[in-house]
């Protein structure tokens, strides 16, 4: 192949756009940080757990860019306006979380921030399977489908944690010190969300999202004696992805390794 | 059956033609399984010679679809008459694991992977279908592949492709891998 086959670039201002961006955005930044622990997790078994959601996460992506450009579009067109969207946007064009962003930092920090994100995707994908939008509702089934079982990995290593040894409480405890403040910048809306919602394209706000993840992540944190880390405000140094603003962590770190080789040699394949 | 198809083929027999061709590509992961058996063909349309295909995907987060889109071109493209082929992927109907039939599962335990018990999701009020057990992966004991034991455990939700999970048998002492379902 030498040349690279191109369809029309996609008008990335309209609600569905934008709410698409959102999805696949989260899900691409938060598969690329879970990749970090390939060939390097504290076991055997958790090296392939992060690798397979790694590259689950990235393709949960890759579909959500898809149904953006529309199902019509197959083939090698369809690849590269993926590729387009995953790879080829500057940074401030990026809709996800800034807590999707943030390094692995240590493996508990990871493992706290992989539970608040997967309860979090859970509740928005159980609301999206009423969205509007066939295709966005059909996917979201899906997805939820898949998503079983990172949702069950991350419980079970809060359980694991939570009724663990001092030390083991001890780090879990920081890391979701830090991740659960950040995890509410999820909940942001983005910004033509009023629009999404009125056409039905997004059943239920990213705050009423909050909410409800709230509601659940608040009486397991009690069960676990951490009441005191409920979070009730997004730090204001995690807020604004939803907007396109983003961190040193993104735009020095995720965003120029992850987007070398398309910049590099746009349309290269292995 | 012939194989070379008569001159004055119908529309029908290169329909039928196209359909046998789309069915009988394997996957590319598990290749002792086609597509077919698989129960991922939706639909198959042949119009003026150019072909278009409809896949359910097993696992949205699956690298071998790519692939899959590769054979099936490939391969219905060789079929006489056909100029033109598209194929796309589509998740309504979602793909569900009572679509894999009889020989496929005896299949993929020759492989040495445990099939999905073929649960189905209830039906939706309007009747749409729905993907099974929602509240968490499957964790009924599998009967190893193996032995046929049914005394087994889940080890492990990931396993080497994304539609795979790791299991393993307490009868026999080995660890085996399973169709997520």
């Amino acid at each position: 192949m030498t040349a690279v086959t191109e369809v029309a670039a996609p008008d990335l201002t309209t609600p569905r756009a934008q709410l698409l961006l959102v999805l696949a955005d989260d899900e691409l930044i938060t598969g690329h940080r879970a990749s970090h622990w390939t060939g390097v997790a504290p076991s055997l078994e958790e090296d392939m757990a992060f690798s397979s959601i790694a590259q689950d996460e990235i393709n949960h992506a890759d579909l959500w860019y898809q149904v953006l450009i529309g199902f019509d579009v197959t083939g090698e067109p369809q690849r590269a306006a993926v590729d387009a969207l995953g790879l080829g946007r500057a940074p401030q064009e990026y809709r996800h979380a800034i807590a999707c962003e943030r390094p692995p930092r240590d493996f508990a920090f990871t493992l706290a921030r992989h539970w608040a994100y997967d309860r979090f995707d859970a509740v928005r994908l159980g609301a999206l399977t009423q969205s509007s939008d066939p295709d966005i509702a059909s996917v979201a089934g899906k997805l939820q489908f898949e998503e079983r079982y990172h949702l069950e990995h991350a419980d079970q290593w809060f359980s694991r944690l939570v009724n663990g040894g001092e030390e083991a409480i001890g780090r879990f405890r920081d890391g979701l010190t830090v991740a659960l403040p950040e995890a509410l910048g999820l909940a942001e809306p983005f910004e033509d969300e009023d629009e999404a919602l009125a056409s039905g394209l997004l059943p239920v706000s990213h705050p009423d999202l909050g909410g409800r993840w709230l509601e659940i992540v608040a009486p397991l944190l009690r069960t676990a004696d951490m009441d005191d880390l409920v979070p009730s405000a997004v730090p204001a140094e995690a807020s604004g992805g939803r907007l396109g603003r983003h961190t040193d962590d993104f735009t020095a770190d995720v965003w120029p390794e992850m987007t070398s080789l398309y910049r590099e040699h746009r349309g290269a394949r292995w | 059956m012939n194989d070379v198809l008569p001159p004055e083929q119908t529309a029908t027999t290169l329909l039928d033609a196209v359909r046998g061709a789309v069915a009988d590509v394997p996957d590319p992961e598990l290749p002792p399984v086609t597509l077919g058996m698989l129960g991922m063909v939706h639909a198959v349309d042949v119009e003026d010679g150019h072909v278009r295909i409809e896949l359910l995907p097993t696992f949205a987060g699956c690298p071998a679809t790519e692939i899959m889109e590769r054979d099936v071109v490939e391969a219905v493209g060789r079929v006489p008459g056909v100029d033109q082929v598209s194929v796309r992927f589509r998740f309504d109907p979602p793909w569900t694991p009572d679509r894999i039939d009889a020989i496929g599962r005896e299949r993929l335990r020759e492989f040495g992977i445990a099939p999905p018990g073929g649960a189905t999701g209830a039906p939706t009020a309007d009747g749409r279908v729905t993907l099974p057990l929602m509240l968490g992966p499957a964790s009924d004991p599998r009967p190893c592949p193996y032995c046929g034991s049914s005394d087994t455990v889940r080890e492990s939700n990931f396993g080497p492709t994304p539609c795979r999970d790791v299991r393993f048998c307490e009868g026999c002492q080995q660890p085996f891998e399973a169709f997520k379902a």
